[in-house]
């Protein structure tokens, strides 16, 4: 059997900064992941933040990857964060700028399937050398014990079964690894998010004249009020270089006690006026094709139309950003960017012309996707560790989410790099027990800085949310936030209230502002009262959810890799619902599952035989 | 203890430069046929599997990698899409006036003659099952006649012993009318290989796939740098003997194209909403019938 020191599962965030930094402390290391490229399986929404909090140590991404600001495929920095209230075509925006900006280095917009991908480069060239690596396309299935000298044996759907000192779970929220050793039982409804996403296409110059940016600046905005469907949550929408990110995170027991669809969720922001004209593009309109022409002519002409349709995204797409521009013009095709300009009018009066294709105002959708988010003040483990395992990023149930403060990634990485130290020592101590390897480790997680902000309330980040709001009149934000409101107002009374609400204890104090009140009724009124109109121009064709799956890209695995447990159950109704791709139908009574279209979001793990599908199988996220 | 260090092994490809059939890329004349001009190229996707069975050698056996195609200048794009996949050390081109019109045979005396000149000497020749365009399969076994080397068709795995230079190979043959069978067959050194279209290489160890996640890396940043790998020649620079190759070292005539006349239709079709359970139903009710029908032993 092969030997190796240390197995890492799962290669997100998490995983690939646990093994740039064990290479980097000179340690042999494998990475394991199950999608067939590194970033194909992971999912954001997402805004990547280096933080400087006030007291204790973090390993921020630039620290970990030092040309990380240099060469990273990094999409815009944040510099504006907008709140805005909604009510029908009344929206009332709140500048929260401060809040981003607070104990932060910077926020960039990323895409993790790009993201990852170069994280896995950096890790690679420093594994490499010391015999280690990463192995995509394997899902590892079980792991045991050689009781004799307490090595762990993994095996895989994909290999040969191999031998470890020590395992750093990075497997994500729905891990197996926790589940098939026992280490934590599955998260609640009441512990997760629903996150829901899709990627829309927009050249980098209208993005920039758009929102107001210049090509390396970006903005985020966030979305309350009847978006939300009455539901607990929120909508997103950030820039990133050539597309947006528009999503919707919901807390997940809002979702199981009122379930509705998530691409209804998506499409009621998408419809949203605001939503609507921040991702309008020209886009050319297919004609029909005359069905009386020979079958031959008529594919002719698909073909023929589908390839203008081509060169002309592509033309149009290269004009309409700085680097593709330059790379036109040095590839030596163009001059200048007056005969780009010239040949994209041509070809337009071509397609017009020869084909009477037309153009008009709508968006364009390139991905959809879903997938759950722990809610780290009501889940993350307390001991992140099992026998010689220990757990990293989401697969412990981390990451910080109040209010609109939205960080798993960085999380992710901090954490993956305080494992990776107590490995490193435990290689050099040759001690791997839970005594040694597992506490070292949960106490440098009990010392970070995220840990502390998912249990305390922070009265300066407090501060920014009061000051933000203090326009807004008392009786609106009503009975029940009113008295809060007067106290937080002075800075004295703040201070005792801060302390005497974490002394409280913050589990208590979440139902009150994670309510439908915050969410919901609140911004719903700031909005009727205060907001300004706003009307959209066209009405966007949003792809239907068949469309919407058959534009993902798959590997169709034959094996099922989920199993209906009890088919008649409340829960598992309500997946034929909540599932994000439809996989879930109900036949007299009973509940069936297609797992074809699943996208391995977990939202029905809960009461499934649920497991990640075989390596190289299942969704491949082209954004993530 | 003795180490016996034992040869490397030597691999060639040879691969083809095909029309790109997907939509966006591909274009048709008024008359239904291909319009070449503006049809995008790429590697043949026979070749590619070529080339990932080549790569395997690279992993499992540190071979030496070499290409070549004949083709227009523009070939060159095939050659670096292959390298890309299979982590070659050489690339040719074989490309003049001389060999237009060539036929399977007049190719096949170029590959030959190019083979020859390909950096050590070959162990294993691969090829494609056959090209997308209107191929039919020959060149590669009129390669491996003309080379003199022993030829393995519809190859799905293969396994090397260095020391003893022999190869085993599992081969999948179709018997029409029951289902296929799998032969295992053992060959001497050097041997041509044309893949089956269903080849999968599989890696199965840890070490192994950490073999091949490096041998990729360098594939992809010698694709990147091809032009240093490549090399053209023409009928002269290969030495080839002129009457051999090109249109009179080609035998066949094709002296006309017919295109295969459609029948008409005997089935009836409906269109199932595939939304609606009650049509499915449907469908599955038809189903048992028609199973029904079958007698099945
Ligand atoms: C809609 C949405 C919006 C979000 N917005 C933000 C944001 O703005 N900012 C932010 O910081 N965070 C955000 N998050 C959270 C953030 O995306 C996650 O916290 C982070 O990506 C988790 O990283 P990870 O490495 O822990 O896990 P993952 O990225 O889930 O990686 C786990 C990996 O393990 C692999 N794997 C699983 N099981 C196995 C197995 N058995 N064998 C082999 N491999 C396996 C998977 O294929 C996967 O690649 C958002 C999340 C969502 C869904
Ligand atoms: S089947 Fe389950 S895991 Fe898959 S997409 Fe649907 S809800 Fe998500």
């Amino acid at each position: 059997m092969e030997k190796y020191d240390v197995a890492i599962i799962g290669g997100g965030s998490a995983g690939l900064a646990a093994l740039k930094q064990l290479s980097h402390l000179g340690k042999q290391a494998i990475l394991l992941e199950a999608g067939s490229k590194i970033g194909s399986k992971n999912l954001s929404g997402g805004i990547l933040y280096s933080k400087k909090p006030k007291k204790g140590q973090i390993t921020n991404v630039e620290q970990l990857y030092e040309n990380f600001l240099d060469d990273a495929p990094i999409e815009r920095k944040i510099t504006k964060y907008i709140l805005h209230s909604t009510s029908q075509d009344k929206v009332y925006s709140m500048d929260l700028t401060a809040a981003h900006d607070y104990q932060a280095n910077f926020g960039y917009s990323v895409l993790l399937s790009k993201l990852n991908s170069w994280f896995a480069k950096q890790a690679e060239k420093a594994a490499d050398k010391l015999g280690g690596g990463i192995i995509p396309g394997v899902h590892v299935k079980s792991i045991t014990w050689n009781e004799q000298n307490g090595t762990s044996i993994i095996q895989t759907d994909e290999l040969d079964e191999f031998e470890v000192k020590a395992i750093i779970a990075a497997d994500g929220v729905n891990s197996e690894v926790a589940e098939m050793v026992g280490a934590r039982k599955k998260f609640t409804p009441e512990q997760l998010f629903q996150g829901v996403k899709v990627i829309v296409k927009l050249p980098e110059d209208i993005i920039n004249k758009r929102f107001g940016v210049s090509s390396d600046e970006g903005a985020a905005h966030l979305f309350a009020g009847d978006v939300t469907l009455n539901h607990i949550g929120g909508g997103f929408l950030y820039t990133n270089n050539d597309t947006i990110s528009v999503g919707a995170v919901y807390h997940f027991d809002s979702q199981i006690s009122n379930p509705t669809t998530p691409y209804s969720l998506i499409d009621t922001l998408l419809k949203n006026p605001m939503v609507s004209e921040f991702i309008k593009d020209d886009v050319p309109i297919k004609p029909e094709i005359d069905k009386n022409l020979p079958q031959e002519e008529q594919l002719r002409i698909r073909f023929a139309v589908a390839k203008l349709i081509k060169n002309w995204y592509e033309i149009r797409e290269a004009s309409l950003s700085s680097s593709g521009r330059d790379s036109l013009i040095n590839s030596g095709k163009y001059k200048t960017v007056e005969e780009i300009q010239k040949s994209l009018s041509t070809l337009q009066e071509q397609m017009t012309e020869k084909f009477s294709l037309t153009f008009g105002t709508d968006y364009l959708e390139d991905e959809y996707g879903a997938k759950l988010v722990p809610d780290g003040k009501r889940c993350q483990m307390k001991k992140p560790y099992f026998k010689n395992i220990l757990f990293v990023g989401d697969a412990a149930g981390r990451g910080v989410f109040v209010g609109p403060r939205i960080e798993g990634i960085n999380v992710g990485i901090d954490d993956g790099v305080r494992a990776a130290n107590a490995v490193a020592r435990a290689l050099d101590n040759d001690n791997f027990s839970e005594n040694s390897l597992g506490e070292y480790y949960s106490k440098s997680v009990d010392e970070s800085p995220f840990t502390t902000d998912m249990k305390q309330i922070d009265k300066d980040y407090l501060k920014i949310f009061l000051d933000a709001a203090k326009d807004v009149p008392k009786d609106i934000i009503g009975s029940r936030y009113g008295p809060i409101l007067k106290m937080m107002s002075s800075g004295t009374m703040r201070g005792i209230a801060v302390k005497f609400a974490n002394i409280l204890g913050y589990d208590k104090l979440l139902p009150m502002i994670e309510s439908e009140d915050t969410y919901v009724k609140v911004p719903i009124k700031l909005a009727e009262r205060l907001g300004e109109t706003v009307l959209s121009s066209y009405s966007p064709s949003i792809p239907s959810i068949a469309d919407r799956i058959a534009n993902l890209n798959y590997n169709d695995d034959s094996l099922a890799h989920i199993k209906v447990v009890n088919p008649t159950s409340e829960y598992m109704k309500k997946m034929v619902t909540l599932c994000p791709t439809k996989c879930y139908s109900e036949e007299g009574g009973k509940v069936i599952i297609q797992h074809e279209g699943c996208i391995d979001c977990g939202t029905c793990s809960q009461e499934t035989e649920w497991r990640h599908p075989r390596g190289e199988k299942g969704i491949h996220y082209k954004y993530g | 203890m003795v180490v016996i260090l034992s040869e490397p092994l030597n691999i060639a490809v040879i691969i083809k430069l095909e029309p790109d059939f997907s939509e966006g890329n591909v274009s048709y004349n008024p008359n239904g046929t291909l319009n070449r001009a503006e049809t995008k190229n790429t590697l043949g996707p026979h070749s590619a599997i070529a080339a990932h069975a080549a790569f395997f050698g690279r992993v499992m056996y540190d071979a030496k990698v070499s290409i070549g195609t004949m083709g227009p200048p523009i070939a060159d794009l095939a050659l670096k899409q292959a390298q890309q996949i299979s982590d070659a050390g050489e690339l040719h081109l074989y490309s003049d006036r001389l060999f237009a019109g060539a036929d399977t045979l007049g190719t096949a005396e170029v590959l030959r003659v190019g083979i020859g000149k390909m950096q050590g000497k070959m162990d294993i020749v691969f090829s494609g099952h056959r090209a997308s365009d209107g191929e039919t399969g020959q060149t590669g076994p009129q390669t491996a006649w003309k080379l003199g080397f022993t030829f393995l068709g519809n190859v799905i795995s293969y396994s090397v012993d260095l020391e003893t230079r022999m190869i085993r190979a599992k081969r999948l043959i179709s018997l029409q009318g029951s289902s296929n069978v799998i032969e295992e067959v053992e060959a001497p050194l050097p041997v041509f290989i044309s893949i089956d279209p269903t080849y999968k290489s599989s890696y199965n160890t840890v070490s192994q796939r950490l073999a091949f996640q490096k041998y990729q890396k360098e594939a992809t940043q010698r694709a990147d740098n091809y032009k240093d790998y490549f090399k053209i020649f023409n009928a002269k620079e290969l030495g080839v003997d002129e009457t051999l190759v090109g249109l009179p070292g080609s035998p066949t005539i094709v002296y006309k194209v017919e295109r295969v006349p459609k029948s008409t239709a005997t089935r009836q079709s409906e269109v199932i909403d595939g939304s609606d359970p009650e049509q499915i139903r449907k469908v599955v009710a038809k189903m048992k019938e028609a199973l029904a029908a079958m007698v099945i032993k």
